[in-house]
């Protein structure tokens, strides 16, 4: 909702956003670190930094792509205070997070897997298009690319996750 | 099919993405089955990524440990935030159905049946540019949010009316052959054809919000 001209009424509509938006944070966060700690501390260290900096959010339709922004400072912010190793795809914990696991559909917990093992020049602008709702121009910003680049990125890993979905990779000039 | 626009670069774009149809390609898709077949997996694809991505997020919060004294008020409300949003329901099932689809999508963002100030007309035109729909109403608005839905931006919002509160999102790209109700638990809604798109209302009263749907029906420009 968009923030309102007025002190306390403010920060209430402010807090009511953040809990709006909250649980596409923490998801983005963790396919962003592919570890279920890590994205608890950044979207922690988000929250705060949101609230701190509330006032530089002039329209709260742009809330969203603001939110994830800071998401993706605090968590390369976190790697760099704690100096994080960073982590091979065969031993990425999160691959036996409970959290992958649904209900009786093995294909969904298979997609995940396989999202978690994408590059992350891959995943990361993917779950901004997907999850965050970004446009293509929108993550060039983000991801300081071109827009080709994005979409040929965009492209390939929707590509590598065709398979797992049962469909005939396109070609590709990989 | 175009001589200048080939298929691989037609399967490219799409590949990137798969929502959006640029003039080259929707000429090309007009003549060549072969990438409209591409297209439609793709975008099968795309709703199955989205189902997936939108993990269950019970068990995700952790305690609060001791902090500094400046940053406890903002912690505290990060803490009240993850209380208020609660773990528990957000294993959606995937469903290829509009309905369905409209329904997750308003238990996702469930807090916003919570909202009771009336927007101004300048605060919801920020919403409605995001997501490109023109929309003239006198109707109490109390939430506006342009949220990502089936790859695209739409406008979500809520309005305040005698019988409580009620959601609606207006579809400028999800085109429905007739009217359609749908219903699930206490929540009651009907999908309505609006030019090239359409227009979603639900209440969780148990009562389909006729009256708003028509309103809105009457107030939205593509």
């Amino acid at each position: 909702m968009n923030p309102r001209p007025r002190g306390t009424t403010v920060s209430s509509a402010f807090a009511r956003l953040l809990e709006t938006l909250r649980p596409d944070l923490v998801r983005f966060a963790f396919w962003l670190a592919r570890d279920r700690a890590v994205a608890e501390d950044v979207v922690q260290e988000t929250l705060i930094r949101a609230w701190k900096s509330r006032d530089e959010l002039k329209d709260s339709a742009a809330a969203r792509p603001w939110l994830l922004t800071i998401v993706r400072r605090e968590h390369a912010r976190l790697y760099e205070r704690k100096r994080l190793p960073t982590v091979d795809v065969d031993q990425v914990e999160a691959l036996g997070d409970p959290a992958l696991a649904s209900d009786g559909d093995a294909g969904l917990e298979d997609l995940r897997r396989a999202i978690l093992q994408l590059p992350d020049e891959y995943r990361e602008p993917l779950v901004l298009q997907v999850l965050g709702g970004l446009s293509t121009a929108e993550i060039a910003v983000e991801l300081k690319l071109t827009q080709p680049a994005v979409l040929t990125r965009l492209f390939r890993a929707r590509n590598r996750l065709r398979t797992i979905y049962g469909l005939d990779p396109a070609e590709d000039a990989e | 099919m175009s001589n200048t626009y080939t298929c691989r670069e037609a399967r490219l774009e799409i590949g990137g993405d798969p929502h959006t149809l640029g003039p080259a390609l929707s000429e090309h898709l007009a003549t060549c089955a072969a990438c409209t077949r591409f297209r439609s997996e793709t975008l099968a694809l795309d709703a199955r990524l989205r189902s997936a991505m939108e993990l269950p997020l019970a068990g995700f919060r952790k305690p609060v440990q001791s902090a500094p004294p400046a940053r406890r008020f903002a912690l505290a409300a990060s803490v009240l935030l993850g209380i208020l949003v609660g773990g528990g329901f957000w294993l959606l099932k995937p469903t290829p159905a509009l309905a369905g689809d409209v329904l997750a999508h308003v238990k996702h963002e469930s807090a916003s049946w919570d909202a009771h100030e009336v927007l101004t007309p300048s605060e919801l035109a920020g919403v409605l540019k995001t997501a490109g729909v023109q929309f003239d109403s006198s109707m109490p608005i109390v939430y506006a949010m342009a949220c990502p839905f089936r790859g695209r931006r739409v406008p979500h919002l809520v309005v305040q009316t005698a019988d409580g509160p009620v959601t609606v999102m207006l579809l400028a790209h999800e085109k429905v052959s007739g009217r359609q109700e749908f219903s699930e638990g206490a929540y009651r809604g009907i999908l309505l054809p609006a030019g090239e798109g359409s227009v979603a209302v639900l209440a969780r009263d148990g009562k389909i919000p006729e009256a708003v749907a028509a309103k809105m029906l009457s107030d939205v420009r593509w």
